[in-house]
């Protein structure tokens, strides 16, 4: 939200008015719930049923694999009066968008089902959601946020070590790479504690790995952990 | 820049494809709930009349004119989708319409964090604005967070660009009114 909306009121208004204009334009509003999105798609999906024209389909045969068979023909019928006439770049260009907007629906649906699984109570559908997570984490703050959370304090540690895993590739993001860093020293999962350490290694910055070297050298790691971290440093 | 316009999506949700509905969705339910929640002060309310805002869109989007902005038209139903409410509160407990309904823990509607972190002027405004009447809530909120001209404003207000501009001047004086009697001058911090 930018001071340059309504510059004539600014300009027009005194201080005070200015003051209390400039004031409110730094109020960040709460969030609604993932209930309002779950019951959106529910009713749009509702609205969606098909309608008048499907049930008109089916009447003229047009449903089952001879109807599609029967439509793909029209269609290329229609698309070869198309080209032939020269009016198919309009139709292409409108198809295009829809398309576009069709994949921005897709990807939306797949962070929103992910999200979801990040959040579930069930942990084989928290782990599918780590997992999948790890595809969507580089753009997403939010999906970084929650993989956080579950790598700190999920319940289980096989999804806390994959939690890791999956922020591996964040591990120069200044952020992450902090929280990650100091969850090293701090866990109390030897499992997570394997997980980051092989995120460090494998994509850890020079002053990472000379973190990871000095909790090593400090007997502040696992012991069998302490030896594989020194072996593998030695090897590099 | 976005691929599509939100006028040619709704334009779509209109020969049928109401897929499209989903990306006008994704784009505006926050601000439309955010609005919302100022105007009712009550959670779970505001996520209901979003979604009759959204089911609106899907049942009048043939009515949808391509003149003017989509988001502006989209205002003006979540307004009268939200004052309809207060009108229909304050009918049923004769209350004034900025108080019919408010929830009692909600005292503004910013985040927690937000309170957390605390700008105690920031929270003294929206407690200000809250008090005002619902007509002048609407146009200070959505003249300060979703319209960057007076013409788009009017077009959610149903109302002229001119009326809008008096409307907005006439608000933020209000606003000034109120916050200085209870709480002086606003000055800078």
């Amino acid at each position: 939200m930018t001071d340059s909306k309504f510059p004539e009121l600014l300009e027009g208004s005194g201080d005070a008015e200015t003051q209390l204009w400039k004031t409110l334009g730094e109020a960040e509003f709460e969030q609604p719930s993932a209930r309002l999105r779950q019951e959106f798609y529910k009713n749009l999906e509702q609205a969606s049923k098909p309608g008048v024209v499907a049930k008109l389909r089916n009447v003229l045969g047009f449903s089952g694999n001879a109807g599609w068979l029967t439509a793909a023909a029209c269609v290329l019928v229609g698309v070869g009066a198309g080209v032939g006439a020269g009016h198919l770049d309009p139709a292409t260009s409108a198809d295009t968008g829809r398309l576009e907007a069709l994949e921005q629906n897709v990807s939306l649906l797949h962070r929103s089902l992910v999200l979801d699984r990040l959040q579930n109570e069930q942990p084989g559908k928290r782990l599918r959601g780590v997992i999948d997570a790890a595809h969507l984490v580089q753009d997403d703050a939010a999906i970084a946020s929650k993989l956080l959370q579950l790598a700190a304090s999920d319940r289980v540690n096989s999804i806390r070590s994959a939690a890791v895993e999956s922020l591996g590739s964040q591990l120069s993001s200044p952020a992450v790479g902090a929280q990650l860093m100091n969850m090293l020293g701090n866990t109390e999962s030897p499992l997570v504690q394997l997980a980051l350490i092989d995120v460090v290694l494998r994509n850890g910055s020079d002053e990472q790995i000379d973190q990871l070297l000095t909790l090593a050298t400090d007997e502040q790691l696992y012991p069998d952990l302490q030896r594989h971290v020194l072996t593998t440093l030695e090897r590099i | 820049m976005r691929a599509v316009t939100d006028e040619q999506l709704i334009l779509w949700v209109a020969n049928g494809d109401s897929s499209c509905l989903a990306t006008l969705f994704e784009r505006h339910h926050r601000g439309v709930y955010q609005f919302c929640l100022t105007m009712t002060r009550q959670r779970a309310l505001s996520e209901d009349l979003v979604q009759d805002v959204f089911l609106k869109l899907l049942k009048n989007a043939k009515v949808f004119r391509n003149d003017g902005s989509f988001k502006a038209w989209m205002f003006n139903i979540a307004r009268n989708v939200t004052l309809d409410h207060l009108r229909k509160v304050k009918r049923q407990n004769n209350l004034p319409l900025h108080l019919a309904g408010e929830d009692e823990n909600l005292n503004n509607p910013v985040s927690a964090e937000q309170v957390a972190a605390g700008s105690q002027k920031m929270q003294q405004v929206l407690h200000v604005l809250a008090q005002l009447p619902a007509a002048v809530q609407e146009v200070i909120w959505l003249g300060r967070f979703e319209f960057d001209n007076y013409a788009e404003l009017g077009q959610a207000l149903a109302c002229n660009e001119g009326t809008a501009r008096v409307r907005m001047h006439r608000a933020m004086a209000l606003l000034n009114s109120t916050y200085t009697r209870l709480h002086g001058a606003p000055v800078d911090d």
